[in-house]
């Protein structure tokens, strides 16, 4: 989860990429579960993207297009946005909601800034990304660093993306069936699927 | 991670998964590069099995080559379940605390690779006023990396005035924070990415920065730095001047903590 701090992209596509989670592990409260939940139905009235679900004290993925079906009765930690104004609202109502449970984004610190400014808080602590130092010539093009960066474990190969944006130029696949199933080694729920479609569609044009 | 070559049928579905790209098929059955292999165990969660016997999917095989036909089949499927888990002995068991996020860490009793760093600041108080802390990601994105060569970087770095977060699974496996030495056993096991989590003075930033970018090209691997602080009053980030004014520039998109935790007594 740690690493949805080193997300890559323009400014342009990182506008559209917001991942708001829950730290639980520490807040020693009893209610904590019934807390839980009320963070899961809050995220999941914002419409996210993506969310993973807490499974014997570990993160678990769940299929991005059964998100509602397959969150219920769960208890979720992630959940992505593509849009600031849902990320705003679902910031105001956790406000509302006074859970007392540590809730961290990462995304555009401006936007992040703006949406926490809206519900009348002041951001408490922030982690940025200096990029990447040593052997950056292991690396794949930056298209495809960027698709694995948005697996907040990096469980998303270089070879698999590789071989899906294959599969989309050779029209075995659309850029949307791509994104799904680059979305699945992401356990900690956090892969952004639109953007991994973005990322697909643009490969195409290169050819 | 284990093949089981009786039942594997060289379909090379499995092969794109492996974050390491540890799989490369020889003579129609999938083969693992055990160095190379950090257990993460993506390959077996994304190839479910399809629940075919071998004998079977061999013949078909054979057929279809036979008549020139092509079956796209699905990419993320086993056909005959050959991929396997296996039970894992110390120091190899290491791969799998440090590189499959389904397992949890016995040290922080969390899944994942680091503890909790600013993500529960505003309840631990863990990163205050005039300190800043850094996660050096050793072996990310993609790569991977051997504790070798972490270990060459925690010596570097306890070679100035840091303090390894004791929470950290890394600093459990060191023989002493003081030196910053692993412990010699676990030296030729590799796994995902592991992180070196530190808190330091703020004033210090460019001086730590700098020490991990020249540590970092001695390695065979890359990695990823974080910075993070606690804001000031009006929210402002006190180290974003010291790191521009240092030469390294910032990402524009982080991770905020929005400060709704609640300190729990005892813990600030
Ligand atoms: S367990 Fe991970 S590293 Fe090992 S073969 Fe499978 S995907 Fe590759
Ligand atoms: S997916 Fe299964 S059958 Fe296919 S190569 Fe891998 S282990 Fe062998």
């Amino acid at each position: 989860m740690t690493n949805t701090l080193h997300r890559r992209g323009t400014p342009q596509t990182l506008r559209q990429d917001f991942v708001l989670f829950a730290t639980p592990s520490r807040s020693l409260s009893p209610d904590l579960p019934d807390k839980m939940k009320r963070f899961t139905e809050i995220c999941l009235r914002h419409n996210p993207l993506n969310m993973a679900k807490i499974e014997n004290m570990a993160m678990r993925r769940v299929d991005p297009r059964r998100l509602k079906e397959e969150m219920q009765d769960q208890i979720g930690i992630t959940a992505v946005f593509d849009n600031p104004d849902s990320l705003a609202s679902a910031i105001a109502e956790l406000k509302e909601a006074d859970l007392g449970i540590p809730i961290n984004v990462s995304g555009l610190l401006e936007q992040v800034k703006e949406c926490c400014g809206k519900a009348g808080i002041t951001r408490h602590s922030v982690e940025q990304s200096l990029g990447i130092f040593g052997k950056k010539e292991k690396l794949p093009p930056p298209e495809i660093v960027e698709i694995n960066t948005l697996c907040g474990h990096g469980m998303v190969s270089f070879n698999l993306i590789k071989k899906v944006a294959d599969e989309v130029k050779l029209g075995r696949m659309t850029p949307e069936q791509g994104a799904y199933l680059l979305a699945k080694p992401c356990e900690c729920g956090a892969f952004n699927p639109v953007r991994a479609r973005q990322v697909l569609e643009a490969l195409r044009m290169k050819g | 991670m284990e093949i089981d070559a009786a039942k594997c049928v060289g379909c090379g579905n499995c092969v794109p998964f492996c974050t390491m790209g540890a799989i490369r098929v020889e003579n129609d059955v999938a083969v693992v590069n055990e160095d190379e292999c950090v257990e993460c165990s993506t390959c077996y969660r994304c190839c479910g099995p399809e629940g075919l016997r071998a004998t079977f999917v061999r013949g078909l095989r054979r057929l279809f080559r036979a008549l020139h036909l092509r079956y796209d089949a699905p990419l993320d499927v086993c056909p005959t379940g050959a991929l396997v888990p296996p039970e894992l002995k110390w120091p190899r068991s290491l791969r799998r605390a440090f590189s499959d996020p389904t397992v949890t860490h016995d040290s922080t009793g969390m899944a994942g690779r680091g503890t909790e760093e600013i993500k529960t600041n505003d309840i631990t108080g863990r990163i205050g006023p005039g300190e800043a802390g850094i996660v050096i990601d050793l072996g990310r994105p993609g790569t991977g990396v051997f504790f070798r060569d972490i270990d060459t970087m925690t010596r570097a770095l306890a070679q100035l005035d840091v303090f390894f977060e004791p929470q950290n699974p890394l600093t459990h496996l060191m023989n002493d924070p003081q030196n910053g030495s692993l412990r010699k056993d676990i030296a030729n096991e590799k796994v995902l990415s592991a992180i070196i989590e530190l808190k330091i003075k703020l004033a210090d930033l460019p001086e730590v920065l700098h020490l991990v970018e020249k540590t970092a090209t001695a390695l065979d691997t890359v990695i990823s730095v974080g910075v993070s602080t606690k804001c000031d009053p009006e929210g402002g980030i006190p180290h974003e001047s010291i790191c521009s004014g240092a030469g390294y520039p910032l990402s524009l998109n982080g991770k905020t903590n929005l400060g709704l935790g609640r300190p729990v007594e005892g813990m600030s």
